[in-house]
């Protein structure tokens, strides 16, 4: 039954995505018409690239901040292969710990300060996690950063809860959504836009939490992604494997 | 005819490479479907841009709505839709191999559909450090693949692969500090363009960066130290998965950086030294081996680095050849690793594993009408009316040596009772191989006309 489900699931994802690119009119450009210039005789490429990124950011991207417009708008392709390789890693560490047996040892009962301190202290960490993610395209930070400080929440709670690990399954389906959300958010751009990962949403006012179009949410994914992925590595680490 | 944009090819197989644990908790055996699924569906995309090359030419994608040099351009010539439409057709047969199995986890499936991404992604892609992170995520999907045996050999291999790999990466990373520092930019055409504005040393300097840090990838002789043990840990479908993704990437990855990115006549010189050392040691250490496994890693390195031979004749001819060579190693060197699983005495006594096994070999040592002989013709030709005597001397030498140890080798599993060994799925896997192997021999004017095409375009520094 649920073989059958999950079938039928797959089928109908494969036929509607299938559907729509097949007949979204995402242009191609050929080498005889298009718009792809040889840089070398285009005026623009008298400016160099950091210069352009500089000067154009503002109106191309509404970003406030940058680094996060060449990370993820200009070079977002890129940033989705980074978060695949921190994926791929992850799961390369799973299949080499994480199916084995483990035991978890309980060396140091933890201290009374350190379980008191973790229950106040955990909340914040997310809250100052989830603001730097979500504050990405404003200030300094960013998805990356954002999902490590929330991971280091995880490792806290590890070293409290000497007995059990993390919940591993919600960890996974956590990393699985956001994930497909990154690639969703990119490939909504095939049908909406032109372009892979091109930017379809208005971007709103300059220096405001609800501008800069998906770049905030491809932020959002990403810190989602990173953090419960860090959150599974440490899972898999812990504990003493048993034969 | 429909026309899809490439980055189909990668965006596809990394989303349902996410979306696979979630299939996996509904149902723990609809995974291997759903991967072959994924992988045909790529087949199918990677065909259909294939053709749409063929008709219109070059493919260019401008990604996030940017003007090249600023965003990252994904350019599909004709070199990379032949190895794209290579490495996603046969991904999915050699993964047909597996089907026989009980024991197929979900994180494998997953770094499996990943590395066919990754691998497509580097022969598509047209930005230098687009290029690198592809390269990130092969060579570490590729440790996870080799360690995912288990065994001690498995974490050997690994180990020594994750060392040279991380060092390759930071070789590239450096030579791409360097380009970016002097050209402020990232694109291959801005680069190609430009090139000449970079001092000689700072050019040097990069090629030297570049071609160590791909070397590793590619297998070529200082820097595959990892290879012989990779690949006697890893399984033997691993194995056979590393000659047609990774291995291609990366020596594609050496002809983009010797004809468009920095092409310099030392740097050819260079490369024909690297592939000569490449092939005759691989070859000597192949004859030496007992162990099927790392004979066939041996002489994998030693196609390598014919192919890096072809490359660095400099024409079109050659070209073609090394095109043609690739297309054969691919196919031959994965049928012959699916198909030497617990390789011993009378396993060839089984007609159905004998013939895909001799057809590969066959293509891998040059015997007509397989794509192998078709590589090595083009080549001796071109190098016979060029007056390259002394290449061609050490060519037949190493073609000798080839013979020598794939005749004990057959010999080897001739003897004897009959054994099986290897399950239904996997000779279906190598028969399929098999008939490709046979149908692009027969008809090589198929491949010819795109790879002669491919060969003009890499010769006028184009995609």
């Amino acid at each position: 039954m649920r073989k059958a489900i999950a079938i039928i699931i797959s089928v109908a994802v494969f036929v509607i995505l299938a559907y729509f690119f097949v007949t979204s009119s995402a242009p191609i450009n050929y080498t005889t018409g298009g718009d792809y210039v040889n840089p070398i005789n285009d005026h623009q490429a008298n400016q160099s690239v950091p210069q352009q990124y500089l000067n154009d950011s503002r109106k191309d991207t509404g970003s406030q901040n940058v680094v996060t417009a060449i990370v993820v708008e200009y070079r977002g392709f890129d940033t989705l292969g980074e978060v695949t390789v921190l994926f791929t890693a992850a799961t390369g560490l799973a299949i080499l710990l994480g199916e084995y047996k483990r035991r978890i040892e309980k060396a140091v009962e933890p201290n009374f300060v350190t379980q008191v301190a973790t229950v106040i202290i955990l909340p914040f960490i997310v809250i100052v996690g989830a603001y730097i993610f979500i504050h990405g395209h404003l200030t300094p930070g960013g998805g990356f950063p954002g999902g490590a400080i929330i991971a280091s929440g995880f490792l806290l709670l590890l070293l409290v809860e000497t007995n059990r690990g993390l919940p591993e399954k919600k960890l996974s389906i956590t990393e699985s959504l956001a994930g497909m959300s990154y690639a969703l958010i990119g490939l909504l751009g095939l049908v909406l836009a032109n372009e892979f990962l091109e930017n379809y949403l208005p971007t709103g006012i300059f220096g405001t939490v609800f501008s800069a179009g998906i770049i905030p949410l491809i932020y959002i994914a990403i810190g989602f992604k990173v953090g419960s992925e860090l959150g599974g590595i440490l899972h898999n680490i812990k504990g003493v494997h048993e034969e | 005819m429909v026309s899809l944009p490439p980055v189909l090819l990668i965006a596809f197989p990394l989303f349902f490479a996410f979306l696979a644990p979630l299939i996996n908790m509904v149902s723990k055996k609809a995974v291997k479907y759903y991967t072959m699924a994924v992988l045909l569906l790529n087949t199918a995309i990677s065909l259909i841009i294939f053709l749409n090359v063929l008709e219109h030419g070059v493919i260019y994608e401008e990604l996030s709505g940017f003007y090249p040099p600023v965003g990252i351009l994904l350019s599909v010539g004709y070199l990379g839709a032949i190895l794209a439409l290579l490495i996603n057709a046969l991904a999915p047969i050699v993964y047909l191999s597996y089907f026989g199995d009980a024991e197929n986890s979900v994180k494998f499936s997953m770094i499996y559909m990943l590395v066919t991404a990754s691998s497509t992604g580097i022969v598509i892609t047209g930005d230098l450090f687009n290029m690198f992170v592809f390269f990130e995520i092969t060579a570490v999907g590729s440790y996870g693949l080799v360690a995912s045996m288990r065994t001690k050999k498995a974490y050997e291999g690994a180990f020594k692969y994750i060392v040279l790999g991380t060092i390759g990466s930071s070789f590239i990373l450096l030579g791409i500090a360097t380009i970016y520092g002097y050209l402020k930019t990232l694109n291959f055409y801005d680069i190609a363009a430009r090139i000449n504005t970079m001092p000689e040393s700072a050019r040097l300097m990069s090629f030297i960066f570049l071609i160590i840090g791909i070397g590793v990838e590619a297998e070529l002789f200082p820097l595959n130290g990892w290879v012989p043990d990779a690949y006697e840990g890893a399984s033997n479908r691993v194995a056979a998965f590393f000659s047609l993704g990774p291995s291609k990437a990366g020596i594609y990855a050496i002809a983009r950086l010797l004809f468009t990115l920095v092409p310099l006549v030392k740097g050819f010189n260079l490369a024909m030294l690297l592939g000569l050392l490449t092939l005759v040691i691989g070859e000597l250490a192949a004859l030496r081996q007992k162990d099927p496994k790392r004979m066939l890693a041996y002489s994998s390195i030693g196609q390598m680095g014919l192919i890096l031979v072809a490359f660095s004749m400099h024409s079109a001819l050659a070209f073609t050849a090394a095109i043609f060579l690739m297309v054969s190693h691919a196919l031959a060197k994965s049928l012959l690793f699916l198909g030497t699983r617990g390789y011993k005495e009378g396993v060839l006594r089984n007609p159905w594993v004998a013939g895909p096994i001799f057809i590969g070999v066959l293509s891998i040592i040059g015997m007509p009408p397989f794509p192998g002989f078709w590589g090595k013709w083009y080549l001796l030709v071109n190098m016979a009316q060029r007056g390259f005597w002394a290449v061609i001397l050490l060519i037949i030498f190493a073609a000798i040596v080839e013979g020598v140890y794939y005749a004990r080798f057959l010999h080897r599993g001739t003897e004897g009772e009959e054994s099986k060994v290897l399950t239904r799925s996997e000779i279906a896997a190598i028969t399929i191989l098999a008939l490709i192997l046979v149908l692009v021999g027969m008809f090589p004017q198929y491949l010819y006309t795109p790879a002669v095409k491919a060969a003009a375009a890499l010769m006028g520094g184009g995609p």
